[in-house]
């Protein structure tokens, strides 16, 4: 993909927004109470599963303030794939050749995206998946990669579920479901449409909202708590 | 499309899906419902989280469950917590106290884990600023366009689109329906025949064979005389023969309404001779097939006070929910499909005890049919109990009343065994004229009441309560009136036994809220059936004629009570109107139900599942039950414990 004669910013410095969404991330302070923290809740819908070749064609996210969700500020954008052709994964997505055709380019959409997020922390469901494609295509239109930190509802299913059904229950690991779909069945939620990135990003928002005050009453009550806790979720992925 | 999904316009769909479904936000334009919901937010309130505090949360957002569900209550001083109110999916938190400006004025806590949109107040308040909806909706519990969305929603989604609409046409044999033989010679003249039909109005004759009566060789119609008579000139002393038609179409007597129909409209020929064992007994019309679907209750009506023989009433009377049904469709409300109701069973009962009569001969002394319970207070739904009486004339001496005794015990005995035949079942309590204690001279009815009354035995009076509501169904009426006067002058002078009767009405214990698929009590205790007589209903009437007692009202029926008690100045407009309103509502609710099981062929009865109730029907029911505290309060005011 890297084309050594037009470096596409790979050796030009990262986009300013970036810089400063850096920055921001360089002071960051973990110890605050978890209603000061904003959180992006996002899910991408990709070309395929393929980390070298498949790309992003669209992100839906949802913003979280003051641990509630804020319907006034969502993003949705399809974005037009480099390679066209490869979007077989739209029969999963609904989304239409049209639709992608139409779509504004990665170069367009990502500088509004990392804009969008500013400051905030990222927020996804097996979130290291969405992450590598996100960095992949900031990487390639902005010379650089997300600062942000993240938490991953995945990781906090499992943490969740451990304490759940606690230590004396020997359960094989593999019979548990940690799907976006059957969690939300599972603890009773709103359900959404899958396979749409707004409405997946949103069932994720419904999720962690779930979990971060169901946490909370535990006595999780800072930032640190929660990604201290390590059983409940983490800054890497 | 991409180019509109900006971030400001990207419209959250499950928000606006949600409030499409909730009162009174589903009369919302969508641009509206859009603007809305993009400006709410969603919380989530782990199971067992106080939401609001009373009287210290000031609240910012109104909060609408999108999941799970809440529980309200008060907590006094010490600690006394009463439980205020259930609210589930779909349900709002918080309106009264943003519309007022005052913090929250009930605890609030999450029961499940519930997850909420947030409204903010200002755009709520500009809602209910704006939107005449929003007003009634969330601060007058009975106004009027929510009452009528409420029967408008009742008759569309409940009455369900008849499937079986010809169902009488497929029970009923056309050998029930016939007619009393009418027949002419026919060398008979024309005028004669004509004059015939007109004495015992009917609409054709049957013409026979000169010699032999028994021949039957054509038919003429009313059709006939116009046409091939007046309008061609024709001479009126010819012979019938000349404008019969013969010979006549014939069905057999066992036939199924159905089939004769399905041949009358095949031939045109609207008047057919039904034939039983080789011999035809009579004439079976259109017309008459067609008021087997008798949804008009004035055709009915006409047909019951035609009927010479007690038989035919059996038919009819089983016709009536037929009739109600329509009226339902038509929109009209519970006060007056009772009354119908009430007005086409006593028309029953007039036309058979008429004709009972004429069997017995006249009665030794003058007497009065009475009905009790919800007979007497005309709000009879379907197929109500037997509740009556007999009340007659104080026999002048022994010999008169050894006759009365024996006249109205077989007078009795036959009206009952015609009214079970009719279809009003008998009554599990035995109050029914067939009882000896219940068929009595005017004295002994007046000293029953003077017990009841001065003596009264609070499970006595329990079993007792159905009498006070008696009215004449037939008869001498004065003497009912004259009971009636009897017991008011001893009513309203006995404090005690006013006093049982408030205290009795007050013990039934009133549901609180519905909660997801359950009736919710006071206690928290859960139900899956609400018994909207027992639970809806009796407070209402048990209250109304606790009321007409003391204050000397002789209605029986329950809204008439209630607006003569408004009348007369016992009770506030704005709660009679609600307690009219409740009521009568409930009563739609009720018939509606009942109707639907008799359509399913189930036995009617009062248990609604809350399973099968709207957003909009919960909510009123929830508000009658609230109304019935405050009459239970008008009453604790006014029969106070020591």
């Amino acid at each position: 993909m890297i084309n050594p004669f037009k470096p596409a910013g790979w050796f030009s410095a990262p986009h300013p927004l970036l810089r400063k969404n850096k920055e921001f991330f360089n002071s960051f302070d973990q110890n605050r109470p978890l209603t000061e923290y904003t959180f992006v809740v996002c899910d991408t819908e990709l070309t395929g599963l393929n980390k070298k070749k498949d790309e992003l064609i669209s992100i839906g996210a949802v913003m979280i303030r003051d641990l509630q969700i804020d319907l006034s500020s969502m993003f949705h954008h399809f974005i037009r794939p480099q390679n066209l052709d490869a979007t077989r994964a739209t029969l999963v997505h609904r989304i239409t050749p049209e639709q992608l055709e139409n779509a504004q380019s990665a170069e367009e959409i990502m500088p509004k995206f990392v804009e969008y997020i500013h400051g905030s922390l990222l927020v996804g469901h097996y979130l290291p998946l969405d992450m590598h494609f996100l960095n992949k295509a900031t990487k390639r239109v902005m010379g650089g990669t997300l600062s942000n930190p993240g938490v991953d509802t995945m990781r906090m299913a499992q943490g969740y579920k451990r304490v759940q059904l606690g230590h004396y229950h020997e359960h094989n690991p593999r019979e548990i479901s940690y799907s976006l779909d059957d969690l939300g069945v599972e603890y009773n939620l709103p359900l959404f449409k899958p396979h749409d990135a707004l409405e997946d990003a949103l069932q994720t928002a419904y999720l962690f909202l779930f979990f971060i005050k169901k946490f909370r009453k535990g006595g999780l009550v800072t930032l640190k708590d929660i990604f201290q806790s390590g059983r409940v979720g983490s800054l890497r992925y | 499309m991409s180019q509109n999904d900006d971030i400001h316009r990207v419209a959250p769909e499950m928000a606006i899906a949600f409030f499409r479904e909730i009162l009174p936000f589903n009369e919302l334009d969508d641009d509206t419902l859009i603007d809305i919901s993009r400006h709410c937010r969603v919380d989530f309130f782990p199971k067992g989280t106080r939401i609001f505090t009373a009287g210290e949360t000031e609240i910012t957002h109104l909060h609408l469950i999108q999941r799970g569900g809440v529980k309200a209550f008060i907590e006094d001083e010490h600690g006394e917590v009463t439980l205020k109110d259930f609210r589930g999916e779909g349900a709002y938190i918080g309106a009264l106290a943003i519309i007022r400006g005052t913090p929250a004025n009930l605890n609030i806590e999450t029961v499940e884990d519930t997850f909420c949109f947030l409204l903010p107040s200002e755009i709520f308040t500009k809602l209910v600023e704006q939107q005449p909806s929003f007003a009634h909706y969330y601060l007058k519990s009975f106004s009027e366009k929510i009452v009528n969305t409420a029967y408008n929603e009742l008759r569309h989604h409940k009455v369900s689109a008849r499937s079986g609409d010809d169902l009488y046409l497929f029970s009923v044999r056309v050998g029930d329906l016939v007619k009393t033989l009418r027949k002419v010679s026919a060398k008979s003249s024309i005028q004669a025949a004509a004059a015939t039909m007109a004495e015992y109005r009917v609409g054709s004759l049957l013409v026979h064979d000169v010699q032999d009566e028994e021949k039957i060789i054509g038919i003429i119609t009313d059709r006939d005389l116009r046409a091939k008579v007046v309008a061609a000139g024709l001479d009126y002393n010819l012979p019938v023969e000349h404008i019969m038609t013969g010979p006549v179409q014939t069905v057999l007597s066992q036939s199924l309404c159905f089939d004769v129909l399905l041949k009358m409209m095949s031939t045109s020929i609207h008047h057919l001779a039904v034939e039983r064992g080789g011999r035809v007994i009579g004439v079976v019309t259109s017309h008459d097939i067609m008021l087997l679907q008798g949804h008009s209750p004035y055709y009915l009506f006409k047909e019951i006070r035609g009927q010479q023989q007690i038989s035919g009433l059996y038919v009819l009377a089983q016709k009536i929910p037929e009739v109600i049904r329509g009226l339902i469709k038509e929109g009209a409300k519970a006060g007056n499909i009772t009354q119908m109701i009430a007005i086409l069973n006593d028309h029953i009962l007039e036309r058979m005890l008429t004709l009972l009569e004429e069997e017995l001969g006249k009665p030794p002394v003058s007497y009065c049919w009475l009905l009790m319970g919800s007979e007497g207070r005309r709000e009879q739904t379907f197929k109500t109990d037997q509740d009556n009486a007999i009340l007659y004339a104080d026999p002048a001496n022994e010999e008169e009343k050894k006759a009365a005794e024996t006249y109205f015990k077989e007078f009795a005995t036959r009206a009952i065994e015609h009214l079970v035949n009719c279809g009003y079942p008998l009554c599990p309590g035995e109050i029914m004229a067939i009882n000896p204690k219940w068929c009595q001279p005017l004295s002994v009815w007046k000293g029953y009441f003077s017990r009841w009354i001065s003596a009264p035995d609070p499970t006595e009076l329990l079993h007792a309560t159905i009498f006070f509501d008696f009215r004449s169904g037939f008869g001498d009426h004065l003497l009912a009136k004259r009971l009636r006067q009897h017991l008011n002058e001893q009513a309203k002078s006995q404090d005690i036994f006013l006093f049982h009767l408030a205290r009795q009405c007050m013990s039934t214990r009133t549901p609180l809220s519905f909660f997801k698929n359950f009736i919710v009590d006071k206690d928290g205790e859960h139900k899956n059936a609400l018994d909207i007589k027992r639970q809806g209903l009796t407070p209402y009437v048990n209250f109304a004629r606790v009321l007409a007692l003391s204050h000397g009202i002789n209605e029986t029926n329950t809204l008439a009570r209630l607006k003569a008690l408004h009348d007369s100045e016992f009770l506030s407009r704005e709660l009679w109107e609600a307690a009219n309103d409740a009521y009568e509502l409930q009563m739609q609710q009720r018939l509606i139900h009942q109707l639907a099981q008799i359509e399913e062929g189930v036995l009617p009865d009062n248990h609604i599942n809350p399973e099968q109730l709207s957003a909009l029907e919960r909510r009123m029911l929830k508000d009658a039950f609230a109304v019935i505290e405050r009459l239970y309060s008008v009453l604790d005011k006014k029969f106070p414990v020591a």
